[in-house]
């Protein structure tokens, strides 16, 4: 098909769905103003029956923890399956850095290695404080996980490529990865152990607005958090590795007849 | 298609902004000549979701699920919240699920051109 006959035929679809989507939009609960019964009545028991005030968490982590528990072997399987990708191409050898022929390494600006200092650091506390409020004040694992592994690459930009490989062993994020989802599987077999149902809530939930309330969702929040940063920083060490790889003298071309 | 007329358009502004990111993004996918450019329009499409979701849950004069400096009451809905907050650091590693497949596809065929992948013979 030609990309002109194919242009047609989707503004074509477009004209004949188009009122449909106007008649449904036009029919749509009135924007702001509508019931919401599922979100109103956690927003009126949460408070009271797990201790957290961060409604978002209660969600994730308790009313709906098994689909969060689905959510993390997403996230598993994605960075399992582009780490194949990657790695299965290059070998799994770790290699020593290599360097790519007519690409020199152009020395940093101090500024750059200093300000890559300062907001590195801050950056990754930043994404430790963001984890550990998850019960009280918007936070959690997901957000805090993606926080850190941006301030990990804060390092790539002001040491280098060899100071970052210093700083994020894969070994080290493989373990995070695998472990964080681990634990949070484990949550949900320990309320099984119990004989309670799997994910149940068993802990005490603590003092209300405590850093340290909602139970059992502490230890599935850090699981997260370890999953994330895990998983993000072993996507940016295979993909940087990828730009480090030497390319073989006429050994890529000769593939494709 | 009077009621669209005689809505007021505030009210239809969120959905009518999901359709056409929804719809902008697909163009792209459609008529894509470059695989980073159609996983980019993936993303403009994943993002009407959020949109919509995020749209489904706005109250008016309603303040954040968060009560630690107030007592419960009239607040947004924070279901549909969590399904967003989770769905984007997924949505960020499918996108690098991606991105290693179109790398692979680079280094065996040349190409990132769709027109110019055939289909693979058994």
């Amino acid at each position: 098909m030609s990309p002109r006959l194919r242009r047609l035929l989707f503004l074509a679809c477009c004209a004949l769905v188009l009122p449909a989507v106007l008649h449904v939009a036009a029919h749509m609960p009135r924007f702001g103003d509508h019931s919401m019964p599922y979100g109103d009545l956690i927003n009126a028991v949460a408070l009271a029956e797990r201790h957290t005030t961060n409604m978002v968490s209660a969600i994730n982590f308790d009313y709906r923890g098994f689909d969060t528990l689905g959510e993390e072997m997403m996230l598993l399987c994605a960075v399992g399956g582009a780490t194949v990708l990657l790695r299965g191409s290059r070998g799994e050898t770790e290699s020593e850095p290599q360097r790519v022929p007519g690409r020199p390494i152009i020395a940093r600006a101090d500024s750059t290695v200093l300000a890559s200092r300062l907001f590195g650091a801050v950056v990754i506390l930043f994404g430790l404080y963001v984890v550990l409020h998850a019960m009280t004040t918007p936070g959690g694992g997901f957000q805090g996980g993606a926080i850190i592994a941006s301030g990990l690459l804060c390092v790539f930009l002001g040491e280098g490529y060899p100071g970052w490989r210093r700083v994020a062993p894969s070994e080290l994020f493989d373990a995070l990865e695998g472990g964080g989802a681990a634990l949070y599987a484990l949550c949900g077999f320990a309320s099984l152990v119990m004989g309670l149902p799997f994910l149940q809530n068993m802990l005490p939930f603590g003092q209300k607005g405590d850093l340290f309330s909602g139970g059992l969702m502490q230890f599935e929040n850090a699981g997260v958090g370890a999953a994330v940063t895990g998983g993000f920083v072993i996507l940016l060490i295979e993909f940087l590795e990828e730009t480090r790889e030497p390319v073989p003298d006429g050994d890529e071309e000769g593939d494709d007849p | 298609m009077s009621a669209v007329l005689h809505a007021p358009p505030v009210t239809l502004l969120p959905w009518l902004v999901a359709a056409w990111l929804f719809g902008i993004g697909l163009y792209g996918i459609v008529t894509s000549r470059h695989y980073v450019h159609l996983i980019g329009c993936l993303g403009v499409v994943q993002a009407s979701t959020y949109v919509l979701l995020l749209a489904v849950g706005y109250r008016w004069n309603a303040t954040a699920p968060i009560f630690y400096s107030h007592p419960p009451g009239r607040a947004v809905d924070p279901v549909v919240q969590a399904l967003v907050l989770t769905d984007i650091v997924i949505g960020v590693t499918v996108t690098a699920l991606l991105l290693a497949l179109v790398l692979q596809l680079h280094k065996r065929k040349g190409t990132l051109d769709p027109e110019r992948v055939r289909p693979m013979q058994p």
